[in-house]
């Protein structure tokens, strides 16, 4: 269909002209399956699984070579100034002693005020423990790619999370690989509170890789530099008194944070139940966007 | 094509590669599935591989593949980029058109208005990528979206070289 005229035979015109009818039904279809998409994402997890499926293992395996490019560099810049690093920390090895004796002592009184109230205790379980190995880094969501799949237990909704903190949610799960939301993502909206005096705050990604932190009550803003952001368990999906995220900078009415779980560098991504099974069954309940 | 013809380098018994019609789709393929590499970025600025080497052969040639290739060429992309499904098949077709539509207007074509072409192609698809997202919510300020564009933009003639190169090797030249 380069040519107005290919010439005067009706063949060559006839083939120009369902040449353009093929491209025009390719983007009808294309409009027609993303307003599917965008509308009702759940019909075509099984393909975007499948595609998972594909590239999950490929990116698992190229993954493992370069985190061993990036361990030989940082592993020789650990030697540099070493005598300095050791005292450092022996330092903040005996302050942290002394707060874990605190904090245990806190724990056992905890536990004991709990028995006395007799509140059932949510058993924390795992579904399956993965690796970040690919992100979404051509696109203005910000999703990441997880080494495990349905086959080891993952379905769509579950919370991921790393030792340091909240990663996100999963939101497409193939059998060997699925796509997680990322707590940066602008549609994903985390119920939180502070850490500091336990002030319900309401944490959204910005896009960027930091989220942003605003107070449930319109007023004073709560939040100082350094301010810990940790999860409510509001809403049943993400389990409570996970960190979220460290506040950088102020703004006019809330804060800008960083997660603490840096996806780039967090070695395992822990997928668990949701907190109330509920909450996976009904997706509106996460108070976030559908999200496709 | 002329140049090509006047080089005098050209040596007898070469000839296209048995599969030359399917290499540009493949290419684009394999740029598609660069979106499945280990880089974890939390800032979405990597150019969307896909569609620049969509573009280069597109404006290379006008018939790198039969024009509803674009199609499933986009489903694929959608697939392995995690697009909302038919954005690239739609965007694709849509490009194919409007390319078409320009060959028959203009004159002439050199190097600076192809790459302004292919800017203004790339913006466009920028631009929807954040409209989409902004409509389930999931958007940055616009403001964000000017690094990705730059960059993309700036790397086009690199693509544009490489696809020139490809298409050297499979006709053989």
């Amino acid at each position: 269909m380069a040519t107005a005229r290919p010439g005067w035979s009706r063949r060559a015109q006839y083939g120009l002209f369902f040449s353009l009818i093929a491209v025009i039904a390719g983007i009808i279809v294309g409009l027609i399956l993303l307003t599917m998409s965008l509308v009702a994402p759940h019909q075509f997890q099984r393909v975007r699984g499948a595609a998972l499926d594909v590239t999950g293992p490929v990116a698992g395996a190229l993954h493992e070579v370069s985190a061993t490019a990036e361990g030989l560099f940082t592993g020789a810049g650990n030697y540099w100034d070493a005598a300095n690093q050791n005292a450092g920390l022996k330092r903040e090895r005996q302050a942290m002693l002394r707060r874990m004796v605190e904090a245990k002592a806190i724990f056992q009184e905890n536990r004991q005020l709990k028995a006395v109230l007799q509140l059932r205790e949510h058993e924390r379980s795992t579904i399956a423990v993965g690796r970040i190995v690919g992100s979404s880094f051509n696109s203005p969501r910000r999703f990441a790619i997880l080494s495990v799949g349905a086959n080891d237990g993952v379905k769509i909704g579950m919370p991921v999370r790393s030792p340091d903190g909240l990663i996100g949610r999963i939101i497409d799960a193939g059998a060997l690989a699925s796509r997680v939301l990322l707590v940066s993502d602008h549609a994903n909206i985390v119920p939180a509170r502070l850490l500091r005096n336990g002030i319900p705050v309401i944490a959204q990604g910005r896009g960027d890789g930091t989220v942003d932190v605003r107070p449930l009550e319109v007023g004073r803003n709560p939040f100082k530099r350094g301010d810990i952001i940790i999860t409510s368990g509001t809403g049943g999906l993400y389990p409570p008194l996970v960190a979220i995220a460290r506040v950088v900078k102020l703004d006019d009415d809330g804060a800008v944070a960083l997660p603490l779980a840096d996806p780039a560098t967090t070695s395992f991504a822990i997928v668990e139940p949701p907190f109330e099974p509920a909450a996976a069954a009904s997706p509106g309940a996460s108070s976030s966007a559908e999200v496709p | 094509m002329v140049r090509a013809a006047l080089t005098p380098t050209r040596r007898i018994g070469k000839a296209p590669w048995r599969y030359a019609r399917y290499v540009p789709a493949a290419t684009v393929i394999a740029a598609s599935l660069l979106a499945s590499l280990p880089i974890i970025s939390m800032s979405g600025w990597y150019p969307d591989f896909g569609y620049l080497v969509f573009v280069g052969w597109r404006l290379l040639r006008a018939d790198p593949w039969p024009a509803w290739w674009a199609a499933p060429l986009g489903f694929v992309n959608d697939l392995f980029t995690g697009y909302p499904l038919g954005f690239s098949i739609a965007l694709w077709s849509a490009t194919m058109l409007v390319l078409d539509l320009i060959d028959r207007r203009t004159m002439w074509r050199d190097y600076r208005t192809e790459w302004v072409l292919a800017g203004v192609l790339i913006a466009i698809d920028e631009w929807l990528q954040w409209r989409i997202a902004d409509l389930v919510g999931g958007a940055p300020p616009f403001s964000q979206m000017a690094p990705p564009v730059i960059i993309s933009v700036c790397v086009f003639p690199l693509f544009a070289w490489m696809v020139s190169r490809i298409d050297a090797w499979r006709l053989g030249r």
